[in-house]
């Protein structure tokens, strides 16, 4: 697979970089949120960056992107953010109605073929087995789904394709934050910053800056 | 849920196996057959006996596959001793019945046998005796179990081996090419090359007898690339089992990518591979909100956290029942009061726990006593709780995840709410 290691030191930073960026806009934008304010906008700007890593290239990315605007206060957040505008490209809804038509006709016939064929040649215990496994999995398939972002209407193989990309970009995610959660608390306890519930962007703020220093 | 199993293992190598095998029990059953003109009927009534023999695979077959499959991975390794002895007696087996077969019927079916045939003549190390003919075929199929791996490739590849493989002067030996691009091409590209097999299956029908004789004197012969060649019965029907099979691919292809992300993947069960996935994405999802949350908010509450996250899980899912959501109600006002008092004064908030009836502790030492005290009861009624109870029978085991989740990504500065049930255990 592609060597993981370089690739995502690179996502990292840029997923940083957005991070900072929205939140700064955010907090320029709403001055004394409280703690809950302020988590909404965490998690909103870290989703809005890390979506934007993969250039609307991916289902998820679009969704997630997507789902934010539809927010009309974060509608002007999200445009001020990325003021090269990012063109949310949506598939041709009649191109996925066809396709997924097409297979489902082609499911139906195979379905009542097949299991016909070996109901009769395999005995009742076996198909029956056959038929748990595949509700098994077609539970869990629709589970999936409903976690990532825009997976509804997929079908089995981009499913899957797009949880992997996701997971990796989740991946990314968690670990920038972390560290720079860990980098903060490092921070208050060294006095670097001061009292961090009112100050908490200048707090972030001097570490990034530590942060960047040490990275350049 | 043999079969099932079998074909849901990312490699293909094991269902190829089960079809050889199958095939070569069928053979069995069809050696009074009279012979087909066209070589769709009989393929289609093989089907039916395919299916029958594919779960009927017997057992001391699994251990042959997997020793195959291991020997399949590394391709230039000899295969061990043991693994020849069994190889030579497939073969031989696979020989009598490839003559068996090619005089009942089936031109398809006896073009794959040769093809394996062939193959595991290569593979068992070029050591034994073989006719002239396969060993010009053999530089060229050199080529062909490499480039089946790669999906849409093998067109190009095979091509270019069937030019360089001419020297195979048998009429017979450049039909077998064509047989095998031909199958090749079926699992590459389903509908462009659906043809060729035809053409090449009528032109190998009377070459094929000529070949029977020659391919009776080649010895013993590991199997080894008969996992490669597949789609017998894809060549002939419909392109619903081909694209069916293709399909199966793709994702199992995928499903192995996805086995080197998640941790804890070892399970070749697409079922439980899922399960695993769907924990895992649950997990970093997790992950983000609670970082969102701590330390970077000052005070790290987690409570308007996790109530927050009850509520949208409550969105998402919708499997609540009612008497978790009336907790997941009242939970959620005392978070949000919490999280309010917590903003000002910690003082203040921890009476006010602390006047409900709760108090505050460290993740680390909330994990400690839930495992320590209540393991049979739902332990810590943690406000994540409703969250999991929301899955159908989630097991335990998840909610002790949860929980560690967030002492790790709290790091032991996190807090949690524990209502604690016995004053006692307090």
């Amino acid at each position: 697979m592609k060597a993981r290691t370089g690739y995502s030191t690179s996502l990292k930073q840029e997923f940083l970089k957005k991070w900072i960026k929205g939140i700064r806009i955010y907090s320029n934008f709403k001055k004394d949120m409280n703690i809950l304010e302020r988590k909404k906008a965490i998690k909103l700007s870290a989703d809005l960056a890390i979506a934007s890593t993969r250039n609307a290239s991916t289902r998820w990315s679009r969704t997630l992107t997507a789902n934010i605007s539809k927010n009309e206060t974060n509608k002007i957040f999200v445009e001020q953010i990325f003021s090269d505008s990012e063109v949310i490209k949506k598939e041709a809804p009649s191109r996925l109605m066809a396709r997924s038509n097409r297979i489902a006709s082609k499911k139906i016939w195979r379905r009542s073929h097949i299991t016909q064929i070996k109901a009769r040649k395999m005995g009742p215990y076996a198909v029956k087995a056959r038929s748990i496994a595949k509700k098994l999995v077609k539970n869990r398939t629709k589970v999936l789904k409903s976690l990532v972002p825009g997976g509804e209407n997929m079908d089995g193989i981009s499913l899957i394709k797009e949880t992997l990309d996701y997971i990796v970009s989740l991946r990314v995610q968690v670990d920038v934050m972390r560290r720079l959660a860990s980098a903060a608390e490092n921070s208050t306890r060294l006095g670097l910053s001061s009292k961090c519930s009112v100050h908490w962007l200048q707090g972030i703020f001097t570490v990034l800056d530590h942060w960047c220093a040490m990275v350049h | 849920m043999q079969p099932a199993g079998r074909e849901l293992e990312a490699m293909n190598i094991n269902s190829l196996l089960n079809q050889e095998q199958s095939l070569q029990e069928m053979h069995n059953h069809q050696n009074g057959q009279p012979q087909m003109s066209s070589h769709f009927d009989p393929v289609s009534s093989h089907d039916d006996f395919l299916e029958q023999m594919m779960s009927s695979i017997p057992s001391s077959n699994s251990s042959f596959n997997w020793d195959v499959s291991s020997v399949a991975g590394r391709a230039d390794h000899a295969p061990p001793s043991s693994l020849l002895s069994q190889f030579d007696d497939q073969s031989a087996q696979l020989v009598s019945k490839l003559r068996q077969h090619q005089i009942s019927s089936g031109a398809t079916k006896a073009l794959m046998l040769q093809q394996q045939l062939l193959l595991s003549r290569r593979l068992a190390g070029n050591g034994l005796q073989s006719p002239t003919g396969a060993s010009g075929g053999e530089s060229g199929l050199l080529q062909m179990p490499i480039s089946l791996n790669n999906n849409g490739e093998h067109t190009d590849v095979v091509d270019g081996s069937l030019q360089s493989a001419n020297p195979a002067n048998d009429t017979s030996m450049q039909s077998l090419f064509n047989g095998f691009t031909g199958s090749l091409g079926q699992t590459a590209n389903q509908s462009q090359h659906f043809h060729h097999p035809q053409n090449f299956g009528a032109t190998a029908a009377p070459s094929m007898n000529q070949q029977a004789a020659s391919g009776s004197t080649g010895g013993g012969t590991p199997a080894q690339p008969r996992q490669r060649v597949r789609a017998r019965r894809g060549q002939a029907t419909d392109p619903h089992s081909i694209a069916e099979r293709l399909r199966r691919e793709r994702i199992a292809e995928r499903m192995k990518a996805l086995q080197e992300l998640v941790p804890n993947a070892n399970k070749t069960d697409k079922a439980s591979m899922l399960d695993e996935i769907i924990d895992y994405v649950k997990f970093l999802q997790l992950q983000v909100k609670v970082l969102s949350m701590s330390r970077l908010g000052g005070a790290a509450a987690v409570a308007p956290l996790v109530a927050d996250m009850s509520s949208e899980g409550r969105s998402s899912n919708g499997i609540q029942t009612a008497s978790s959501s009336d907790n997941n109600e009242t939970m959620t006002v005392t978070e949000h009061q919490v999280a309010k008092l917590m903003e000002e004064d910690m003082g203040t908030a921890m009476q006010y726990l602390q006047g409900k009836g709760l108090c505050l502790m460290p993740i680390s030492l909330a994990t400690a006593i839930s495992t320590a005290t209540c393991r049979s009861r739902n332990p810590i009624a943690t406000s994540t709780n409703p969250l999991l109870s929301g899955e159908a029978g989630g097991p335990s085991s998840p909610s002790m995840s949860v929980l560690t989740v967030q002492s790790a990504a709290i790091g032991g500065n996190g807090v949690v709410d524990a209502s604690v049930k016995d004053a006692t255990s307090v």
